[in-house]
């Protein structure tokens, strides 16, 4: 017996291994889209958008509120509602979008389609982070399209009364009538209020960045849900809370500490709230507004490296 | 180690790092009125359970409109003192709304004093004593309102209102509108209302004369029948010299029919 290798016949061509074909990239782009197109399909799948309806409504019902208050306080009351329900939908929807969606692939085994697939963990988180800030995005403008146009309907009407009846009294001159018109208009609808819409998206954004970091190491969809709210809940008081144990516990050590663990550990979503000032007619400030969304980006890459980090290793 | 405890340790170290930005931001987003200041401590204490989880959830703004809602009932059922209460905890909410703060003015000051001038349901004794405390509640209201917002043009005309039409003090209405001369939103019938109460505060007329001379002497624009009424009472008060005197009609006293001559009919008809 001869332990040489059989000789190679020129005529069947040798079959070269896949690894030492076209090299795969590290990263690509276009497969964080492909995820995220994905994931907006499978959101769009589960009839979310059907919360629009009733944000509508919510809003429509504000807007005919029949209360004795002037038309700038009423119009100001409509954009209060509006834009904290707005606030509501848009951090709600990124906590439960973002923690079903981990559970959802695993659950119907498409996550493992995806990972045999030559597509990085950090590309399969992104895609999934992008998809869901995606549908968030869309859905914050397709609200602040309802709210605009029940804002700008009031505003229309409570101006052309106004008018009318200042007129109709003669005892009024046009500045005065000019004056009490700009008031009206005032608390109307104002460009300004496209930087709330954009706070709100911000805040959303971080809560799903922190949503997807607890979906990676939670065990069930309804725990990251629960986490998540309450996390929600301490990150915009802790600030507020803080100054009041404090306080109450006449500085003791042990809740100065606590109150530290938590600032540390919880992001603050309470300065993410600067759509209030916005809403309540206050200039905005872009410089500001810029870091804002410094602070975002900022907090979605290192929720994005954390989840990675405890993500990458993870056997499914 | 597992990876979790890493992540853990990660998160800690970003917390430290971002501590003392946010707390630099959050201070710059309050001092540009974007973000509100932590609410009173009488606020937390007032406020039921679910508007407290509220205000901590951040629906600070929700809560205090759904609590402006509740106030609309309490003038619906005209429970002043639960109005009142709850526009406390309004008003610690979101002291830098003027909408609040004009409200509660106007409720308290207004509706609540008019109440108690028409509700015969309460002796006479009784309804004068909480006419004058809401009146007063009002005024108290207006300058906590004043202490948050100082350049406010609307609560200042709130509570000239309440000066003029419910403790007919002209001289505090007076003082009101002048101060609002010159702020931001003042309007400006402002400088007109100042000099009428002032004409009507006793010692002040030749102060009030002057003033409203000034006015008169701006020009047609300011001849409006107030001004002149106020201008001819004070020329009669402090007795100005005839030729001094402003030619304008008293707008209160019936036009003088030119003289017809005797020889003209009702009707122009002229008997030679």
């Amino acid at each position: 017996m001869s332990d040489d290798p059989p000789p190679s016949t020129e005529a069947t061509p040798r079959r070269t291994p896949r690894a030492a074909g076209k090299a795969v990239p590290i990263f690509s782009l276009g497969r964080v889209a492909t995820i995220a197109a994905s994931t907006v399909t499978q959101l769009v799948r589960m009839k979310t958008f059907y919360f629009l309806l009733a944000f509508a409504l919510v809003v429509v019902a504000v807007g005919n509120f029949n209360i004795p208050a002037t038309p700038a306080k009423e119009l100001s009351m409509i954009k209060k509602v509006a834009f904290g329900t707005m606030d509501i939908f848009a951090w709600l929807f990124a906590i439960v979008a973002t923690a079903l969606l981990i559970p959802k692939d695993v659950e119907d085994r498409t996550l493992y389609t995806i990972l045999s697939k030559p597509v990085r963990r950090v590309e399969y988180l992104l895609g999934k982070l992008c998809g869901v800030l995606g549908v968030i995005a869309v859905s914050l403008v397709a609200m602040y399209a309802i709210c605009a146009l029940v804002i700008y309907s009031r505003e229309s009407l409570f101006v052309s009364a106004e008018y009318e009846a200042m007129v109709a009294s003669a005892q009024y001159t046009a500045a005065e009538i000019e004056e009490q018109l700009s008031l009206i208009q005032q608390q109307g609808l104002r460009a300004e209020l496209g930087i709330a819409v954009l706070a709100s998206f911000f805040k959303a954004a971080v809560v799903a960045a922190v949503t997807i970091f607890l979906s990676t190491f939670a065990s069930s969809s309804l725990f990251t849900i629960i986490v998540s709210i309450l996390l929600f809940l301490i990150g915009h008081a802790h600030h507020m809370a803080s100054s009041f144990w404090l306080h109450e516990s006449e500085n003791n050590m042990a809740v100065q500490m606590l109150v530290k663990v938590i600032k540390i550990l919880i992001p603050n979503y309470q300065l993410f709230s600067f759509s209030e000032g916005i809403v309540q007619g206050e200039a905005v400030v872009a410089a500001l507004v810029w870091q804002m969304g410094g602070l975002t980006a900022g907090y979605l890459v290192v929720f994005l490296l954390l989840s990675l980090l405890v993500f990458v290793d993870k056997e499914f | 180690m597992p990876r979790l405890v890493l992540a853990v340790i990660a998160l800690a170290v970003f917390g430290v790092l971002r501590a003392p930005l946010e707390e630099d931001l959050r201070e710059r987003l309050v001092a540009a009125n974007l973000l509100l200041p932590p609410p009173g401590q009488g606020a937390f204490e007032q406020m039921s359970q679910s508007a407290l989880m509220g205000t901590l959830g951040g629906l600070r703004s929700l809560v205090a409109t759904f609590l402006t809602l509740n106030a609309f009932e309490h003038f619906s059922t005209k429970s002043w003192d639960d109005l009142r209460a709850n526009y406390l905890i309004i008003t610690n909410l979101e002291p830098r709304d003027e909408s609040h703060w004009v409200a509660v003015i106007w409720h308290i000051g207004i509706n609540a004093t008019a109440n108690m001038e028409t509700d015969l349901r309460l002796p006479a004794f009784e309804r004068e004593r909480r006419f004058k405390e809401y009146a007063f509640q009002a005024i108290d209201l207006a300058e906590r309102g004043l202490a948050q917002l100082p350049d406010s043009a609307a609560i200042r005309l709130q509570l000239a209102e309440v000066y003029r039409e419910k403790l007919k003090d002209d001289c505090a209405t007076a003082r009101v509108y002048g101060e609002i001369i010159g702020l931001p939103e003042a309007p400006s019938y402002a400088r007109r209302f100042y000099g009428y109460f002032m004409a009507r505060c006793p010692g002040r007329e030749e102060e009030a004369y002057e003033y409203l001379m000034d006015l008169y002497r701006e020009g047609e624009r300011q001849h409006l029948p107030t001004l002149i009424k106020e201008i001819k009472n004070l020329e009669e008060k402090l007795a100005i010299p005839s030729p001094q005197r402003i030619p304008d009609a008293d707008p209160d006293r019936p036009q003088k029919m030119p003289k017809t001559p005797a020889n003209v009919l009702p009707g122009g008809i002229v008997v030679p």
